[in-house]
């Protein structure tokens, strides 16, 4: 997993980027795999000499998650440690890209709200999952809100960066086609501001999955977040792992399977780096 | 349809230090109906502001403009003229196709029809085939010819165009030359158009206006009086290039 079996480099052995790329592609795929094994031999080792609620060895832990994925509530907490980031996120998402273009269409207002902005990136997410267990209680907002307050002023700021990088060239040829403003908006403002926005709601989704399970722990009676405390308190340790093993999957798959796709297909116009 | 007159135009440019920058003085310009007229002038002789100030986007402090016979400010028919760029500004995130589309969206031409004129359009400037290729992926001259066709497929009864085909290889150039007599044929269009190639304008133009710089001012206005097509090489358009040049 660690490993990527559909690194196109790999598979083909076509030079792409110099990372992975070149005739050694094959080659490197087997240092990885050779990585892979050695940090999962020196585990076994090292639990050999530990307790086991201290450092659970490899096949504990595949027991443990086995067991897990096969409970009843593992689908259920994980829906609901979901549904609280997406939610975060696309309200994070909307206001963000409405604050950002109103910011990005007023030097009035972008000079007024820049503090503010700065304030808020310099707040820490645990003490936004404070206050939120202050004005929320035990609820789905407050994990909500702590994702919403992460996520939302990263996508701001880009969008509102990415209305300067608008080319007053393409608007100048809108407006000897008498294009209506609503119009510019939409097809020269929007896609100028897609790639950018794209990247930083990548970021931003990932921030927010994370910051979700330090709001469950603090103020949650369900979610992934909850189940680590829970399991963290009860000294189930190889529960701890088999919950941190099922996110790092769940995120690769996410990047690999939806969102990776989906950037190709959407900045397909782009002239990749080295193509000439 | 399709004809430009300036009476009398003066423009200044405000500046963050000392007096406004006086850049055309009492400019007199006609171009009839259907007819090719060529600006040449050096440069700061306020050739592009004469096209910025007949396609509305700059407003002239002194004087007339007036399209179709109308003045400027009663003109409703903007979306009749069309506006070609010294650079392609192709945009990037669009295909051929979907970039000589943009001419028409604005102007509310439905979708079905819109695919139409546009492979229509596409074919015109010998474009099919390259309807679904990106701009990066077009050759300097092909892209020449989208913006071109963009121009084109709102059925412009006038087109400006600024110093187009400045930035492409000569003989690429030369067949861009070929085209845009071709279609203005097929079309009907008036052409006015800024060059600062007195061999381009002599090939292309009825009648040059030559403009002298600081503050540009018509200093001539030359009728080109050679049958059409117009061998660049032959004598009588390098003649017609030379006295051009000679009052330049």
């Amino acid at each position: 997993m660690a490993m990527d079996p559909t690194d196109p480099a790999a598979a083909t052995g076509r030079p792409t980027l110099p990372r992975s790329g070149g005739p050694g592609g094959w080659r490197i795929a087997a240092l990885r795999l050779l990585l892979l094994a050695a940090l999962l031999l020196a585990w076994q080792v090292a639990s050999w000499n530990m307790p086991a609620f201290v450092l659970p060895g490899p096949l504990r832990v595949w027991e443990a998650w086995s067991n897990l994925v096969a409970s009843p509530g593992f689908w259920k907490d994980l829906g609901v440690t979901f549904e609280r980031v997406v939610i975060g996120f696309l309200l994070a998402a909307v206001v963000g890209v409405v604050l950002g273009l109103a910011l990005g269409a007023s030097e009035t207002l972008g000079a007024m709200f820049e503090p503010v902005l700065t304030v808020i990136n310099t707040v820490s997410s645990t003490i936004w999952a404070i206050f939120a267990l202050i004005w929320f209680g035990l609820s789905n907002w407050t994990t909500i809100f702590v994702v919403f307050m992460t996520a939302m002023p990263l996508i701001l700021t880009t969008v509102w960066q990415g209305t300067k990088t608008v080319n007053a060239d393409y608007v100048e040829l809108a407006r000897t086609f008498r294009m209506p403003r609503r119009q510019v908006l939409l097809k020269i403002y929007l896609p100028t501001i897609l790639p950018p926005f794209f990247s930083s709601a990548r970021l931003a989704f990932g921030f927010g999955a994370r910051v979700s399970l330090v709001a469950e722990t603090l103020g949650a009676s369900s979610g992934v977040g909850y189940r680590l405390r829970q399991a963290a308190d009860l000294v189930q340790t190889d529960q701890v792992f088999a919950w941190t093993l099922t996110l790092v999957t769940l995120m690769l798959a996410l990047e690999a399977l939806i969102l990776k796709p989906l950037e190709n297909r959407l900045f397909r116009w782009r002239r990749r780096a080295g193509e000439s | 349809m399709g004809s430009v007159q300036l009476r009398g135009v003066s423009k200044w440019f405000p500046r963050r230090e000392g007096e406004p920058l006086h850049v055309l003085q009492n400019v007199d310009l006609d171009a009839p109906e259907r007819s090719i007229v060529a600006i040449v002038g050096a440069s700061g002789s306020g050739k592009s502001t004469i096209l910025n100030i007949v396609a509305g986007l700059v407003r002239p402090d002194a004087g007339e403009v007036y399209l179709n016979g109308v003045p400027a400010e009663a003109f409703k028919d903007w979306r009749s003229m069309t506006y070609m760029f010294q650079d392609d500004r192709l945009l990037p995130w669009r295909t051929a196709a979907q970039n000589v589309s943009f001419g028409l969206e604005a102007g509310g031409v439905g979708r079905a029809e819109r695919r139409e004129r546009v492979a229509e359009t596409l074919e015109l400037v010998g474009l099919t085939g390259f309807a679904d290729a990106y701009p990066h992926e077009l050759s300097g001259g092909m892209r020449s010819r989208v913006a071109l066709a963009r121009s084109l497929v709102t059925r412009p009864s006038i087109l400006l165009m600024d110093e187009p085909f400045s930035k492409l290889d000569p003989s690429i150039r030369a067949q861009m030359h070929e085209e845009v007599l071709r279609i203005k044929e097929l079309m009907g269009m008036t052409l006015l158009f800024v060059t600062h190639d007195v061999e381009e304008a002599v090939v292309l133009a009825h009648k040059v206006v030559v403009l002298n710089p600081r503050p540009g001012r018509v200093r001539e206005t030359r009728t080109i009086d050679l049958p059409y097509p117009r061998d660049p090489l032959s004598p009588e358009v390098a003649e017609q290039a030379r006295l051009l040049r000679g009052s330049l």
